[in-house]
């Protein structure tokens, strides 16, 4: 099986790793967006594993324990565990990432709790108290972990595993680096379907994936072609190439994200440090997500680069012609920093198209013109 | 629903209490330009925040956007506002409290002056913005989206709480430490705006204050439990106006003391909402519908009436430990005990408190029927509504029922639909009362 087939493999069944490990005996941990560190879960010899949803599934049970109002997103992770997909998690571990994660811990533990079920509050601002108080919480998470496995937290463990994940991350940004050229060596759906069919499987396997998939990349004929956009692409959960092939098959190039499950989760590397904790902190706290404010600056300028330099970063260094932001629908954060992040982009010259969407692959036909039309505007 | 009925928003109210709360509401935005024009500094802030006492300490003037959305929509002048911020880039579905507040302050950039008509008066350019993570994510996020159309100062704060499932033994210190240190970094901010330094003694002055009347206004809500109701849910939906927007002020102590003097005398002289009380109906959650209030009374034309409510009810008092001598250590006590105030109960029994303190209501006020309204842009108060009800099916049979709309927004509200299933829920009522 050549690397990419198998990436395939396991990007359409969704899971099956993990299903494999759990049936051989393994734990399996499930949690919700970036603000779990995989690490601690790894340094318990346990699978971290990404909760994700099913864009093609209608979301037909969950309407009977949460509003249509939540995230789809979430809605449609709930949907899949009460009918039973998620039956391989023995672990459930939610962050207090937005007012719909939080409420769903609630009602996902009490109708279908995991043998290890744990909340993980985050903080919304950013500082040293924060700080503090975000070491704490993954004190009383590693405590937990402890309790329910019966071994005992090894910092050696941690620091091990961090190296290990840093390495993914390392091989990752190695991936994307292909997506500079022009045309880019990658497409945007193949780096989808490679980033959810690591989501359920141990590190190391992951990074033999990702090495398989960048020397095929590298031998496979180099793309030609006329000159498409390049484009950017910002929102939440994308864990579904259908979006990203609508985009590339209407003439364009998807070269650079910012997705929760793009960049956002594995740009940067946890700082290796004395104390484990102090580098897992300084870097999952201060992940660049909508729902974390930073500090406000005292100038307009100042407060936009302070929140999207890095963004701007991005799209100098994969030189994008354009922006497309991608909102699950309901997702209050993302809603109310979309027309900011358009300004600051627009500024740098940069046209954006703001899509909102019910996160299903049923109405994403439906924006097919949109994008058209988006990107006619840009050549 | 009578034809004239439908263009009113409001509901006729019980107390006269309820009825001075229209002038209060008035002075909040009078009261915001008079300060400026004395030098004073007025502050954008979010209601539950936990900081209104330091802000009074402060001299700082509280200007509550979420309450001027609300007004907006009483007064039926919301659409320009939501229309503007739709413009803007701001969703459809996001919380129309942000819209109606975005689009105003887009607006009022755009004129260079407030908007034309503007409902009492208008909300004049904040000194200061506050936000906080308490409740929902928009109250940061959408104070950050201000950025776009003023230059005022900003600053936000957590405010957290433990998951039920947590040990309070164990994770209480952890709590009020991070609170303190939030409130801490909330008055340096307040200190270098306003040039002076916090009075402590003053701070617990305020304090007093903001205690004293949610003291009252408990003990007005626990009067309610009295039959028949003389207090409906619509004046509860008023009265929130002093307890939440002039908290920490002798203005706020009076008013609550006026409530239960009245409450007390209507008791005495059984002076009932309704003349033949048929069905007691608990106001379960969610915003109410503020373009549509009148609905309260509707009910009561078929003796339904909302006897308490489990929304902007204030916090059952708690007993912050003697050894505490800090006011803003006081303040990170008092925030912790509020919001774990039923987590005990909740561990030992149904597993949420909101489901306990429900059943409690149920109980102490004899219930017949739940009432919910879910708002469709609001997530913080209406996601777990369904989850609520299912839970709470384990512990009564009681007739539930969720209406759908929103707080503000008339695009999601359909007359047609709420009243089949106004008569829908009053037939369930009368169902379970009718004698076998
Ligand atoms: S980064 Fe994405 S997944 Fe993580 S908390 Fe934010 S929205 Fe959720
Ligand atoms: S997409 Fe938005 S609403 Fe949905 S889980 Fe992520 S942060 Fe929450």
């Amino acid at each position: 099986m050549t690397s990419i087939t198998q990436m395939e493999d396991l990007y359409t069944q969704r899971g099956k790793r993990a299903r494999e490990l759990h049936a051989a005996g393994q734990k399996v941990v499930g949690y919700f967006c970036c603000f779990v560190p995989d690490e601690i879960i790894a340094a318990f010899d346990m699978i971290p594993y990404r909760i994700q949803g099913c864009m093609s599934e209608p979301i037909d049970r969950a309407d009977a324990h949460i509003e249509p109002m939540a995230c789809p997103f979430a809605r449609s992770c709930f949907n899949m565990a009460i009918k039973g997909d998620y039956s391989f998690l023995d672990g459930f571990v939610v962050p207090h990432s937005c007012d719909t994660i939080e409420r769903m811990y609630h009602i996902w533990r009490e109708n279908t709790p995991a043998a290890f079920n744990h909340f993980l509050n985050v903080p919304h601002m950013m500082g040293p108290s924060s700080d503090a108080f975000y070491r704490k919480e993954l004190e009383f998470f590693i405590k937990a972990l402890e309790d329910w496995s019966g071994k005992t937290f090894d910092p050696a463990k941690l620091k091990d595993a961090i190296k290990l994940y840093n390495q993914r991350r390392a091989r990752l940004r190695e991936l994307y680096a292909l997506r500079k050229p022009d045309p880019p060596l990658v497409s945007g759906a193949e780096i989808t379907q490679l980033l959810v069919a690591g989501m359920g499987m141990p590190a190391d396997e992951h990074i033999e994936l990702i090495d398989g998939l960048i020397g095929e990349i590298m031998r496979r004929p180099q793309p030609k072609g006329p000159k498409q956009p390049r484009i950017f692409i910002w929102g939440n959960e994308i864990d579904d190439t259908a979006f990203i092939k609508l985009v590339e098959e209407s003439g364009a190039s998807v070269v650079m994200d910012d997705l929760c499950t793009g960049s956002r989760f594995f740009w940067d590397d946890v700082p290796e440090t004395a104390d484990p904790l102090d580098g897992i902190v300084s870097r999952y706290l201060h992940i660049h997500c909508p729902r974390s404010y930073k500090p406000a600056a005292e100038t307009r300028e100042d407060d936009l680069e302070n929140r999207f330099g890095y963004i701007g970063e991005f799209v100098k260094t994969w030189h994008a012609d354009g922006v497309i932001f991608y909102i699950i629908r309901y997702c209050d954060t993302c809603e109310l920093e979309g027309p900011d992040l358009r300004e600051y982009l627009n500024v740098k010259g940069l046209p954006v198209l703001m899509i909102e969407d019910d996160y299903s692959t049923s109405t994403i036909g439906q924006l097919r013109t949109r994008v058209q039309a988006f990107l006619e505007m840009i050549v | 629903m009578e034809e004239n009925d439908q263009a009113k928003t409001t509901a006729t109210k019980g107390t006269d209490a309820a009825r001075k709360v229209r002038a209060m509401v008035k002075n909040i935005y009078k009261s915001c330009h008079d300060a400026q024009a004395e030098g004073k500094k007025v502050a954008y802030i979010m209601v539950s925040s936990q900081y209104d006492e330091i802000l009074r300490a402060m001299d700082i003037v509280p200007l509550p956007t979420e309450n001027y959305a609300g007004l907006c929509a009483a007064k039926r002048d919301m659409d320009r506002f939501l229309t503007k911020a739709e413009e803007d880039g701001y969703s459809q579905v996001l919380c129309s409290y942000a819209r109606i507040g975005l689009g105003f302050d887009s607006m009022r950039k755009d004129l260079g002056c407030m908007p034309e008509n503007a409902p009492d008066g208008g909300m004049p350019l904040p000194d200061i913005i506050l936000g906080s993570s308490g409740v929902c994510d928009p109250r940061f996020k959408w104070f950050q989206a201000c950025g776009r159309f003023m230059t005022a100062p900003t600053y936000s704060i957590d405010v957290m709480h433990p998951a039920v499932h947590c040990d309070l033994n164990a994770v209480r210190d952890h709590y009020v430490r991070y609170q303190k240190e939030q409130f801490e970094g909330l008055i340096a901010f307040l200190e270098k705006q306003t040039g002076k330094p916090l009075n402590k003694e003053r701070l617990w002055e305020t304090i007093r204050l903001g205690d004293e009347a949610w003291r009252l206004w408990y003990e007005s809500d626990l009067l309610r439990m009295s039959k028949p109701c003389v207090m409906p849910s619509q004046d509860h939906f008023s009265v929130m106006v002093p307890a939440y927007y002039y908290s920490g002020t002798q203005e706020a102590v009076d008013f609550f003391q006026d409530l239960v003097n009245e409450v007390k005398y209507k008791i005495e002289n059984k002076l009932a909402v309704v003349k033949d009380e048929k069905y007691r109906i608990l106001y379960g959650g969610g915003l109410p519908p503020w373009h549509t209030m009148w609905f309260f009374n509707y009910f009561e034309s078929f003796g339904a009436v909302f006897v308490i409510e489990n929304q902007y009810r204030g916090f059952d008092p708690v007993e912050v430990p003697g050894h505490v001598k800090d006011p803003v250590e006081f303040l990170a006590w008092r925030t912790f005990l509020r919001y774990t105030k039923r987590h005990e109960q909740a561990r030992a029994n149904s597993g949420n408190p909101v489901v306990e303190r429900i059943l409690d209501l149920i109980k102490d006020y004899d219930i017949d029927g739940v009432f919910f309204h879910a708002c469709r842009s609001c997530r913080a108060t209406t996601i777990g509504q369904i989850h609520t009800k299912n839970t709470l099916g384990r512990y009564t049979d009681l007739p539930m029922t969720q209406f759908v709309s929103d707080m503000v927004d008339l695009r999601d509200y359909s007359e047609a639909q709420w009243k089949a299933q106004i008569e829908a829920f009053l037939e369930a009522l009368a169902a379970r009362k009718r004698p076998l």
